[in-house]
Formats: structure tokens, C-alpha cells, sequence
């Protein structure tokens, strides 16, 4: 493209000016055409998302984070709750917490997830 | 003594703060020092913008609701209870199994609901999208009509400069029913009637309540064959002769009313007491910058319920939940408030089956609308399928 050519309006050449002028580095170094191939890459990208692939991603990603998301908030509980006491819980401690149901829950949730995993093995 | 934080909602707004203000306040949780209880009605939470994709066959309800259990963090105490009566002054609340909750600081999440039985018959004859079972029916009338006639209304709050659900809903679901029925190969059967009625919060005899978006809507409208009118506000609706009259001495017929109904707050919200808005509509008189309700002491809105000019919508909610989770926090540090809610909505507005536009506006700055692009309805869809989820968790 010819910049100096008269049919650009004056109020757009200094803006075109300068981005030749930012651009020029990269156009002298061969790396403009790096840049170029890379917006094609992201136009093939998008051309190829269909909304189907886009639920699954979606999907996938729900599933990522609810999962980083319980683990960690249950890290962050079971870490405050053990800091607690300076002393480590004793025995009878441990089983008390056994008989809780929400530690049957997990423990159950722990058991059926490993069993799961064999099953896949 | 430790202070009790009391949300009244499961919806998308209760439920994100309820989240960020289990991580603001963590200190303090750990301390035994704040306690954060959710009250809800439902043990499910819904992403309520999937009914309208419901109307158009586009989403089952298993995968629009999830336990709101699984959205909170573990710190807050969740609760299935319907809340029937707020006693301010006492600074506790009743809820239908009769348990009593007392809290140091409320906030009020309870969203609003369709009443289009305020409307002469409407609710015999309209459709609306606003809740799954409606939008069922609304699909199956979709699904088969073959030939006719589709009026779309849009029915706003009579408290003045408070908008209908969700601005950009009648737009939205105008467009996907334009492309729907071409889908189906009877566009050229069915005609689509866009209306808009005279008093749209401040604006008069317009498109939508927004200027700059209501000026591009004739051009988008005429290049899809899609027929508008300005000044058309719904008084009252015949169910046996399929006619629709409006305030302004209209009368329209139709096959199917698709109409943005009157809304309201909840009941226990209508008989707090708390709201001067007219008509029984039940808004809070909210401030603008802190989001405390006026005339009370230490209770919040968020969301549908508050009587602000802002959109009734969940991309309201994202904006409004720091501020409130900084003002408690902030409210119970340092005896201040000191977070301002500055009016901004952000959202995809799904403008057609498959195209989206990305929007934001404040107190200050209108939608300033784009072309709409294929990419931003991927961003939508990504969004409805698996980003929301994230959202309500506060992770994002």
C-alpha cells in the first residue's frame, strides 16, 4: 500500500504514519510475517469452535474448577480446623471425628473415588 | 459477640457474595467472629438467563440448576428456609417452619417475580420467558405455529426509572425467534411485531431504554423483516378474541403474546413494610453508592429488589456483590462503609442464535452497541455452559 498516496484522507495519515512507523522494527526484522501467520492461526481457530466444541470446553471447564475449587476450600478447612490446637489429636480424637458424618461422607467419597479409578485401570 | 451475617436468596447474587464475603472475612470466620448464613427457598440454584434459551428448545432443565449446596463455600451455613417475615427494628427474621434467625447485618437477595396476572389477561393468554414451566409452554407454541402472527410486549415497573427484568431480554429473544423460525422454515408465515411501550424509564416513544441501542434497532429490525412500533404499552388482553389493547388506544391481534410481564418483590419484601415504591411493586429504597437500604439500619439489597435504574440482572450483581462485601467487611474492621457501586452492568447479549454482542454501561455511560460477531456468541455460549458456574462460586 502506497501511504503517501493523496485518496487517504490527511486525518488518517498521521495515524497510519505512525503505526508503519511502530510496525517498522518488526517489518525490517521478518517478524511481521510471524505475527501475520499467528492471526491466521486464531482466524482457523475460530473457524473451527462450533458451538458443540464450545458446551464441551464449557463443560470442561466447570468441571475443573468446581473440582480445584472443593479440594481447595476442604485443604483450607481441614488446615484451619487442625491448626487449631497446638497438640495433635489423640486417638479417642480421631475416632470421635470417625463417628462425624461428614467425615463418613468423605472418607466414603475418598473410597468410592479410588474405586472408581480401578475401575478405569 | 460474634456477628451474624444473614443473606435471604439463592439466587446469583446472594449466592457470589454470600462466597466473597466468606473469603473477605475468612480472618474473622477462623476467629469465631462472623458467622455467614444463606437462606433460600429451593435447595437448587437456577441460571435463571437459560429459560429464555428453554423458549427455544435450547437447554434442559438438568443442565440449567445445580444443589446451591455445591456453590457455597464450606464456611457458610445454608439453609432451606422460606423467609416470611422481616422484623427490621428487632433485627431478626421468621421463615415459614417458624425458626427465628437474628443477624448484625442483613442483606436482601430475594430477586423479584413475574406477575403478569397485574395485567388483564395476560396470564391466560401471554407467553413469557422469565421462568422454566412459561418458557416450556412458550416453546411448544414456537415449535408448531405454523402460520400468523407473534406480538412481543415489553411491560415496565410503574415506579418511575426502574426497568423491566433484564433490559436487553425483549432484544434478545426477538432476534433468536426470528432466526428460530427460519430454522424451522416458516419465517415467511409468521409475522414478528416488536413493541415498545410510550414511558421506558427516562426515555419516551422509543425502541429500548437505552438511546444509542434504540437507534440502531430500526436498521437490525428492518433487515431481518422484523415489524416494530413504538408507544404500544399493554393495558389489557382478550384471551377469547387474541387481542392485545394498549393505554394508548391500540388494539393488535395476535397468535402468540410473547411479553416481557409486570414484575414485583417477593411477598415477604411486599409486606415488610420496607419499600414506599408504587403499584405494590415492593422495590427498596436503595442507596446508589452503598447499596444500604434507606431508613434501615445495617441491611443490604442486592439484585432484582433494588429500586436503582440499573438493568435486573445477574451482570448487575457481579458489580454490586464487592461493594457490599467490602462495605460489611469494612462496616465491621473499621465502623464504615467505604466501597461505591458505580451503576456498572457488564454482559453478552445473544443477539440472534448465534451471534453475540459484549456490553457494559454505568450510572454514567450508556451501551455503546457493536456489530454483533459470531465470536462474542461463543463467548455467550461458553458462558450459559460453563463460565456462570465459576461466577456464582465467586471465582470470577
Amino acid at each position: 500500500m502506497d501511504l503517501s498516496n493523496e485518496s487517504i484522507s490527511p486525518a488518517i495519515s498521521p495515524v497510519l504514519n505512525a503505526l508503519m512507523e511502530k510496525l517498522k522494527p518488526l517489518i525490517d526484522g521478518g517478524r511481521l510475517d510471524n505475527l501475520v501467520d499467528l492471526l491466521s492461526l486464531v482466524s482457523d481457530l475460530v473457524d473451527l469452535l462450533d458451538p458443540p466444541m464450545v458446551e464441551k470446553l464449557a463443560v470442561l471447564f466447570e468441571n475443573a474448577t468446581a473440582t480445584t475449587w472443593s479440594v481447595s476450600n476442604a485443604i483450607r478447612t481441614a488446615k484451619a480446623d487442625s491448626t487449631k490446637s497446638e497438640q495433635p489429636p489423640g486417638v479417642y480424637q480421631l475416632l470421635k471425628l470417625l463417628r462425624e458424618p461428614d467425615t463418613r461422607r468423605g472418607v466414603g467419597f475418598a473410597l468410592k473415588t479410588l474405586n472408581v479409578i480401578g475401575r478405569q485401570l | 459477640m460474634s456477628k451474624r451475617i444473614v443473606i435471604v436468596g439463592g439466587g446469583v447474587g446472594g449466592t457470589m457474595l454470600a462466597n466473597q464475603l466468606a473469603g473477605k472475612l475468612y480472618p474473622e470466620i477462623l476467629r469465631g467472629e462472623v458467622s455467614i448464613a444463606l437462606l433460600s427457598n429451593s435447595p437448587d440454584h437456577f441460571y435463571k438467563p437459560a429459560f429464555m434459551y428453554v423458549a427455544f428448545n435450547l437447554f434442559f432443565q438438568e443442565e440449567l440448576k445445580r444443589a446451591e449446596r455445591s456453590l457455597l463455600r464450606p464456611e457458610i451455613t445454608f439453609n432451606v428456609e422460606e423467609v416470611t417475615r422481616f422484623d427490621f427494628p428487632g433485627q431478626r427474621l421468621k421463615t415459614r417452619s417458624g425458626k427465628v434467625y437474628d443477624y448484625d447485618f442483613l442483606v436482601i437477595a430475594t430477586g423479584c417475580v413475574p406477575a403478569p396476572e397485574r395485567i388483564e389477561g395476560l396470564k391466560e393468554a401471554g407467553d413469557h420467558f422469565y421462568q422454566y414451566e412459561p418458557a416450556r409452554q412458550l416453546a411448544q407454541r414456537l415449535s408448531t405455529i405454523e402460520k400468523g402472527r407473534i406480538f412481543i410486549t415489553v411491560s415496565f415497573p410503574q415506579t418511575p426509572n426502574v426497568p423491566h427484568q433484564c433490559g436487553i431480554a425483549p432484544v434478545e429473544t426477538t432476534l433468536m425467534l426470528d432466526d428460530f423460525l427460519r430454522r424451522r422454515g416458516v419465517r415467511d408465515k409468521v409475522e414478528i411485531i416488536y413493541t415498545y411501550p410510550t414511558t421506558a424509564q427516562l426515555l419516551r416513544n422509543c425502541l429500548f431504554l437505552q438511546r444509542p441501542t434504540g437507534e440502531i434497532l430500526p436498521s437490525i429490525f428492518e433487515q431481518k423483516n422484523i415489524r416494530f412500533q413504538r408507544g404500544f404499552t399493554l393495558k389489557r388482553v382478550d384471551p377469547d378474541k387474541k387481542i392485545a389493547y394498549s393505554e394508548e388506544g391500540d388494539e393488535q391481534s395476535f397468535d402468540i403474546l410473547m411479553a416481557t410481564p409486570p414484575i414485583r418483590a417477593v411477598d415477604a419484601v411486599l409486606e415488610s413494610g420496607a419499600s414506599q415504591a408504587p403499584n405494590h411493586e415492593g422495590w427498596l429504597p436503595t442507596n446508589h453508592e452503598t447499596l444500604q437500604v434507606y431508613g434501615l439500619e445495617n441491611v443490604y439489597v442486592i439484585g432484582d429488589t433494588v429500586d436503582l435504574p440499573v438493568s435486573k440482572a445477574g451482570g448487575a450483581c457481579h458489580n454490586q456483590a464487592p461493594v457490599i462485601a467490602n462495605n460489611i467487611a469494612a462496616e465491621i474492621r473499621l465502623g464504615t462503609t467505604i466501597a461505591v457501586y458505580d451503576g456498572r452492568v457488564q454482559a453478552v447479549a445473544q443477539m440472534g442464535l448465534n451471534a453475540g454482542m459484549p456490553l457494559w454501561y454505568d450510572y454514567q455511560h450508556d451501551v455503546l452497541p457493536t456489530p454483533p460477531t459470531k465470536l462474542g456468541g461463543l463467548l455467550r455460549h461458553g458462558f450459559n455452559r460453563g463460565l456462570y458456574w465459576a461466577v456464582a462460586r465467586g471465582m470470577l
